[in-house]
């Protein structure tokens, strides 16, 4: 097992850069492009940032994948309803009048398949890193005005991603040391 | 044969991406969503590979490789592990638990059919319809040649067929040919610098779309120790310079398993129509005797009475010709088909020049040949059958 490395923010940007650029290339043939993060210790007293690209009006997918282990924490991946259903169209070859038939069902499936392999791309870098660790089964939030606060001693960094005019957000939650 | 091939992911939109991976090849998909139904399909079902995801809900991939593995009857199955789960010493020990392959999410279609192609005899859908194709249906015949007069005499020499010829000049041109638009016949010139059409071969025979293309070396005539090379290292044909595009056409047809009678045999007026062609080569005299005995037998049990052996075209008469000619005639007298000869005045005069066809008796047209086998049918036959 190689001495680990200690998980710092420019570490972190660079694991979920990395995922991010080889999952929506390789699956979806986008070329995301980093734009902008925001960082919080979830007890500093400021408000957690917003969740997506926006809030009250898009609906949102919500994909979230958790990793346990030496290190243990949390990723929500945003992606904004019509990018998330032109995304699963494109993974899945399907139409947008067979996606309709087929329901939302197969989104949620595709956009937790999507952080799954995000959320993994990340944590492959972990353990690589020396903090051994494993997935969760993925699980999905909709709606379009919600807010997802961690509880305390939690670190929260969120890195925006823009492909074509599409916002991807990931939202990554980490509690070390326990 | 058909491959079954078991998807175990609890993911539905992974299972589907497999399915949509393999629906250009000639396996079965079968479908699981977590190691518990993963074991009970291998059990059942007997497949030939199983892709494997490891973070599943009620068993995880790694739980139902260590049962599979432990079962003397599904042990033997390959697993090829398809996951998110890429960290070296998670890797490393399922690796040890005994998996042909391991791909780690994102992942290409193409790279997922390659590694099963390494495991299974995957063949394409296309090449299974390949068997029923005929002579004029399109066909894409690839020829990778830096010489682009070459290929151009290759163009001009097929141009009569259905055939697209798409010209390449080198390795990287041919190889990213194949994997947008496989060929049906690949053809490579073995004067490719640094033995490139070799490595080529490789590079295609490694690949599941182009594993099983035939694939033919291009050579000088007076080359022998290349295309003794070529021939041990398992080129499909081998094809000479100067080109003889009747002999490729002939073994593209052999290749592609084309049926060819068309060529040679038709019905035409509830007659049965034998046609040689002017060059009638050793090789297109084999293909006609290949087809003769089944084409006359549907003729008769079509309930055709008459038969036209039509020899205009051909330029002169050789022992091959007569060869067949005289099969022909015997065929169809076993099967009590009334025959009549059509050929040219050249032909005819040769015919008188052979103790085995001077009392053959030609008609000039396939119209007069049937008039007369019409009105004196036994006579024609007879005066036919006097050789």
């Amino acid at each position: 097992m190689p001495a680990a490395a200690e998980i710092n923010e420019p570490l972190i940007r660079e694991y979920i850069t990395r995922a991010v650029n080889d999952v929506f290339k390789t699956m979806l043939g986008r070329v995301p492009v980093f734009v902008g993060a925001t960082h919080h210790q979830a007890d500093d007293g400021m408000n957690p940032p917003p969740p997506g690209p926006a809030s009250g009006v898009t609906p949102f997918v919500v994909g979230t994948v958790g990793f346990l282990g030496d290190i243990n924490g949390l990723i929500y991946l945003y992606l904004d309803e019509p990018f998330a259903r032109m995304s699963t169209c494109h993974l899945l070859g399907m139409t947008e009048a067979e996606l309709e038939e087929a329901g939302d069902e197969v989104i949620n499936d595709a956009i937790g398949e999507i952080t799954n392999m995000t959320v993994g791309g990340f944590k492959n870098g972990l353990c690589d890193a020396g903090y051994p660790c494993k997935l969760t089964i993925p699980s999905i939030l909709r709606g379009s005005n919600f807010s997802i606060e961690p509880v305390s001693s939690a670190v929260r960094h969120t890195y925006v991603f823009e492909s074509s005019g599409n916002k991807v957000v990931a939202d990554i939650l980490i509690k070390i040391g326990d | 044969m058909r491959y079954k091939i078991l998807t175990t992911d609890d993911s539905k939109t992974v299972r589907i991406i497999v399915r949509k991976a393999f629906k250009a090849y000639d396996c079965e998909i079968l479908e699981a969503s977590n190691g518990v139904e993963g074991l009970a399909i291998a059990a059942k079902d007997a497949p030939d590979l199983i892709l494997l995801d490891v973070t599943m809900p009620v068993m995880d991939g790694v739980e139902m490789l260590t049962k599979l593995k432990a079962d003397p009857q599904l042990k033997g199955i390959p697993v090829i592990m398809l996951t998110a789960e890429g960290g070296r010493d998670n890797v490393l020990k399922i690796a040890k638990i005994g998996i042909r392959d391991y791909l780690v999410k994102p992942f290409k279609e193409e790279v997922l059919i390659e590694k099963a192609g390494r495991v299974i005899d995957l063949k394409p859908l296309a090449e299974q319809q390949a068997k029923a194709k005929s002579i004029f249906d399109p066909a894409d015949i690839l020829v990778v040649e830096d010489k682009p007069a070459i290929i151009q005499q290759f163009r001009d020499g097929l141009k009569h067929t259905p055939w697209r010829v798409h010209g390449v000049s080198t390795q990287g041109e041919a190889v990213d040919f194949c994997n947008k638009t496989p060929p049906d016949v690949a053809i490579m010139s073995l004067s490719l610098p640094d033995e490139g059409a070799f490595t080529l071969f490789r590079v295609l025979r490694t690949n599941a779309k182009t594993k099983h293309t035939p694939i033919f070396a291009l050579a000088v005539k007076t080359e022998a120790a290349q295309q003794q090379q070529a021939q041990t290292v398992g080129f499909t044909a081998i094809v000479t310079k100067p080109i003889d595009l009747g002999e490729i056409e002939t073994k593209i047809c052999k290749a592609l398993n084309l049926d060819t009678s068309q060529r040679y045999f038709s019905i035409q007026g509830g007659c049965l129509i034998m046609r040689l062609p002017e060059n009638s080569s050793p090789g297109v005299l084999a293909e006609v005797n290949t087809y003769l005995k089944a084409k006359v037998s549907e003729a008769v049990d079509a309930g055709l009475t008459k038969m036209i052996i039509d020899i205009h075209e051909l330029k002169n008469l050789h022992m091959g010709v007569i060869k067949v000619l005289l099969q022909t005639m015997q065929t169809a007298r076993e099967l009590t088909l009334q025959f009549a000869l059509v050929g040219n005045a050249q032909i005819v005069a040769e015919c008188k020049g052979f103790e085995d066809t001077r009392n053959w008796v030609f008609y000039d047209s396939i119209d007069e040949a049937k008039s007369n086998l019409g009105k004196t049918s036994s006579g024609a036959s007879a005066q036919m059958a006097g050789v």
